[in-house]
């Protein structure tokens, strides 16, 4: 019995070995048999491997050889074969090659076969690259239980490759795509987003809510000056051809310091590129005019510059606010300017103020110290900030606004500055019968700044003004100023985020949610057979991978919206050459704003002759 | 070969080709007399006619033509979609050359033709040519002394965003045309083109104005726009009193 059992077991054995020996003996036939199609498609399959390419490239390569098939078959019909020997052409073209090679015509030979090889080649490829990714990707495919973290870590290294090619050649990344989607750089990977060479943001995507996150030195800058010059360009267009608005971008950044000004003057260099007619650079070369604000807003604005208690101070926040209200709703109409302000902040000058309407002050308020008090506060106030909001000048008469606040030196000035900038865009913004502006609003380390402003509150004011906010921070904690901010700003972030290398990412990686994966046990017995023991649970695991966010090189970010992710190699921005010097630049353009005050100073050329008189002579006087 | 021929095979030259009814303007004669020339000229080797659209016959110069002037130009006739842009060309030259203050002040014309040929094969796919300058020398006490202008003939319009990006791309170059690539837009150098002069059909003027608009003050102050001058589109550009190439 046990003998026979043994010789059963035996012939079993040997006679899977024969039949693992004919499958494969008819495999190899096959593969030399069809080495055309077996020769386009093993080239077809190392190309993807080495350039880190989806299978779907080689499938649309397959299709992009249709035309040839087309032509070869529509020569064939011209030379008047019959449906029928079109039909076995592919065949007939097999034949002629092995009698071509036989004969030594390895020329003819190729161009013979060429027409219906490749494109078989191409697709063949294609399946077998997939089937190689899908079974790594399950967990039975290589050699070793560690096969499938290798090929993911070798696969990531040849996108990065592909993808750093890819950006490095000259206009193969242009700013917009033909469609007016931003394009960000060249596509490393994807997970649930359409894989294709080049990630490009749909422009409506920038004017919703983005967040950006990233430490220092990783390439947000470069980033965010893409983002916001495919903005400005595509913004541009869209006005020129009176399909929207002129676009309006506002950069508050909230570090300062010399890193501030340097990554300002570049902003403005590929600003200038994208079509920004001036970039005004706040508060250094531009000001801003605080007592624009119509006098309601002024005096809240006014109120809340100056900070004040609660409980016991609540009474000083009053009389601040009555005093402030008294200083700004005087007959004679509301102050032009901070020295205008405090020459008001007197009892003397109120009560002659007032003169003709004593009802309108009161006259216990006007008797107290505390106006004094309230004008020595304000005083050392407006000092401290500077003329930055003193005007002359309004978000009208720059493209592009990139404010300055020093949130690293001078907290408190920055937060207050902060709070003003706020309240004079919004007016801008929501001002009836004001221009109207496609506004993009980008605030850099905000919570640095958001003591007085929580970051949340500028968002959902931006929402309800149809401003579009992008708010960016080293890190997760960098965000806002407690979690439920940070949830809230990020959750909401319609446009997308924007991840860098960062040390934590898990908050935002959970945000992008996960996809199902099937995790089975069942025994893969060869193509596409599985064995039926065994188990298999669809599992859900992370779409962004939080390790490979925390090994992204300079310039590579990944883009997560919609549960998708597009991990991108960002193409840097060149910026053309610095202001063109000119002699005896004037310090000021004049200009007027709204018709009431002069715009802020760009440098300017100097002021030319006055050629009318030639140009009359030759083309006749201007009409009007 | 008198004075006139010369002057009418440069101007010939220079422009690509011109309308007879514009060489007998430039050159101050009659539209028979001009004929007359060209057939001397045709005998000669030197030129050649045809009637390639409405209108007069255009004239231009053969590779004997260009040589006897000493240009290294390729020669051949005007093409074809450029025929109502280069006689609008022609007739703003003319019309400029025409001023009395035009030749108080020296200026000189350095036709597109010339600022081609200089970049040789070097013209970037997106690079703009202006359809001339004008040079201004010093010392004349003319207040535009020492300037040089781009000239711009609109004939039809462009988009806003891009004739503002062609004003941009003029008015902030600071090398020669053919002049090295790094020394195209350099930094602290003085921009090559003081102004830019446009001369805007009624079609395109709106747009021009626009784009000026979106430039910026500084800009916009440095850009002139005027209507293309009679004879432009076609009809006789001479006008009484007028001063001629010769």
């Amino acid at each position: 019995m046990i003998t026979r059992y043994l010789t059963f077991l035996a012939v079993r054995a040997a006679l899977r070995a024969l039949g693992r020996v004919i499958s494969v003996a008819a495999g190899v036939t096959l593969l030399v048999l069809a080495f055309p199609v077996t020769l386009a498609g093993g080239y077809a399959v190392t190309l993807a491997w080495f350039l880190g390419w989806p299978p779907r490239q080689l499938y649309r390569a397959a299709l992009y050889c249709l035309p040839m098939l087309a032509a070869w078959l529509a020569a064939l019909a011209a030379a008047g074969d019959s449906w029928a020997q079109l039909a076995a052409a592919p065949w007939t073209a097999w034949l002629d090659m092995w009698h071509d090679l036989a004969a030594g015509r390895y020329g003819l030979a190729a161009v013979t076969i060429a027409p219906a090889a490749i494109p078989l080649g191409l697709l063949a490829g294609g399946l077998a690259w997939s089937w190689r990714i899908y079974s790594l990707e399950t967990g039975s495919g290589g050699l070793s239980p560690g096969a499938p973290a290798t090929f993911d870590r070798r696969q990531w290294r040849h996108q990065v490759r592909t993808a750093r090619a890819r950006i490095s050649a000259p206009g193969a990344v242009p700013l917009l795509r033909r469609d007016g989607s931003v394009v960000a750089g060249a596509t490393i990977r994807t997970v649930r987003h359409r894989p294709r060479p080049l990630t490009a943001i749909p422009y409506p995507r920038l004017r919703s809510h983005q967040v950006v996150i990233g430490t220092t030195g990783t390439g947000k800058t470069t980033l965010l000056l893409r983002l916001w010059a495919g903005f400005i360009r595509r913004g541009m267009h869209v006005y020129g051809t009176d399909a929207g608005p002129r676009p309006l971008l506002v950069v508050i950044d909230c570090k300062g310091g010399a890193d501030s000004r340097r990554i300002a003057e570049r902003a403005r260099r590929v600003l200038r590129e994208a079509g920004a007619a001036a970039t005004a650079i706040w508060p250094d070369e531009a000001r801003l005019s605080l007592w624009a604000l119509p006098p309601a807003q002024l005096i809240s604005t006014l109120s809340d510059m100056i900070e004040h208690g609660t409980g016991g101070a609540a009474y000083y926040a009053d009389v601040l606010e009555e005093v402030v209200r008294l200083a700004v709703t005087a007959p004679c109409g509301p102050p032009a300017s901070a020295a205008d302000f405090l020459a008001r902040l007197d009892p003397d000058w109120l009560r002659l103020a007032y003169a003709a309407s004593p009802d309108a002050a009161p006259a216990a308020l006007l008797a107290t110290r505390q106006v004094a008090d309230v004008a020595l506060r304000f005083r050392t106030l407006l000092r401290r900030l500077g003329d930055g909001l003193d005007g002359p000048g309004g978000f009208g008469d720059a493209d592009a606004w990139y404010c300055i606040l020093e949130g690293t030196a001078e907290i408190t000035v920055a937060e207050v500055q902060a709070r003003a900038l706020v309240d004079l865009l919004a007016w801008y913004a929501a001002s009836p019968g004001g221009p109207r502006r496609e506004v993009l609003l980008a605030v850099d380390e905000f919570s640095a700044v958001s003591r007085r402003l929580p970051i949340w509150q500028l968002y959902e004011r931006a929402r309800s003004l149809g401003l579009a906010v992008q708010v960016s921070a080293q890190s997760w904690q960098g965000l806002a100023a407690d979690e439920d901010e940070r949830y809230r700003v990020a959750s909401t972030a319609d446009g997308g985020i924007w991840l860098l290398r960062t040390p934590y990412p898990e908050p935002v990686t959970a945000l992008a949610g996960t996809r199902r994966v099937v995790d089975t046990t069942r025994r893969l017995l060869g193509v596409p057979l599985w064995a039926h023991e065994g188990l298999s649970r669809a599992e859900g695991t992370p779409v962004v991978d939080a390790e490979l966010i925390r090994g992204l090189a300079v310039g590579q970010a990944a883009y997560i919206y919609r549960g998708g992710v597009s991990y991108v190699q960002v193409k840097r921005l060149v910026a053309g050459p610095a202001q063109l010097a000119s002699a005896a630049v004037p310090a000021t353009v004049p200009a007027t704003v709204a018709g009431r005050q002069d715009v802020p100073s760009q440098p300017g050329p100097p002021p030319l002759a006055d050629v009318s008189p030639l140009l009359d002579e030759a083309f006749g006087p201007e009409p009007g | 070969m008198t004075q006139r021929d010369t002057v009418g095979l440069l101007f010939t030259a220079e422009m690509y080709g011109v309308q007879l009814d514009l060489l007998a303007a430039g050159l101050g004669i009659r539209e028979p007399a001009a004929r007359a020339t060209v057939t001397r000229w045709r005998q000669q080797g030197y030129a050649d006619w045809a009637q390639l659209g409405p209108g007069g016959r255009w004239v231009w110069l053969t590779q004997a033509g260009l040589a006897a002037c000493g240009l290294r130009y390729r020669a051949g006739a005007p093409a074809l979609p450029r025929l109502a842009h280069l006689r609008a060309v022609t007739a703003v030259r003319l019309a400029l050359e025409a001023a009395p203050g035009y030749a108080a002040a020296g200026g000189y014309w350095r036709s597109e033709r010339r600022l081609r040929a200089r970049m040789g094969s070097r013209v970037p796919l997106r690079e703009h040519l202006p359809d001339g300058e004008v040079h201004w020398p010093d010392g004349t006490g003319a207040d535009w002394a020492g300037e040089c202008w781009a000239i711009e003939a609109e004939l039809t319009r462009k988009t806003v965003s891009r004739t503002a990006a062609i004003m941009t791309e003029i008015l902030t170059r600071t090398g020669d045309y053919g002049c090295p690539a790094a020394e195209v837009r350099v930094p602290g150098r003085p921009p090559r083109h003081t102004r830019v002069l446009y001369l805007c059909s009624p079609a395109a003027r709106p747009v021009v104005l626009r784009a000026r608009t979106a430039l910026g003050a500084a800009m916009a102050a440095r850009i002139e726009v005027r209507g293309l001058p009679p004879g432009a589109a076609g009809e006789n550009p001479a006008r009484p009193g007028q001063r001629t190439l010769a």
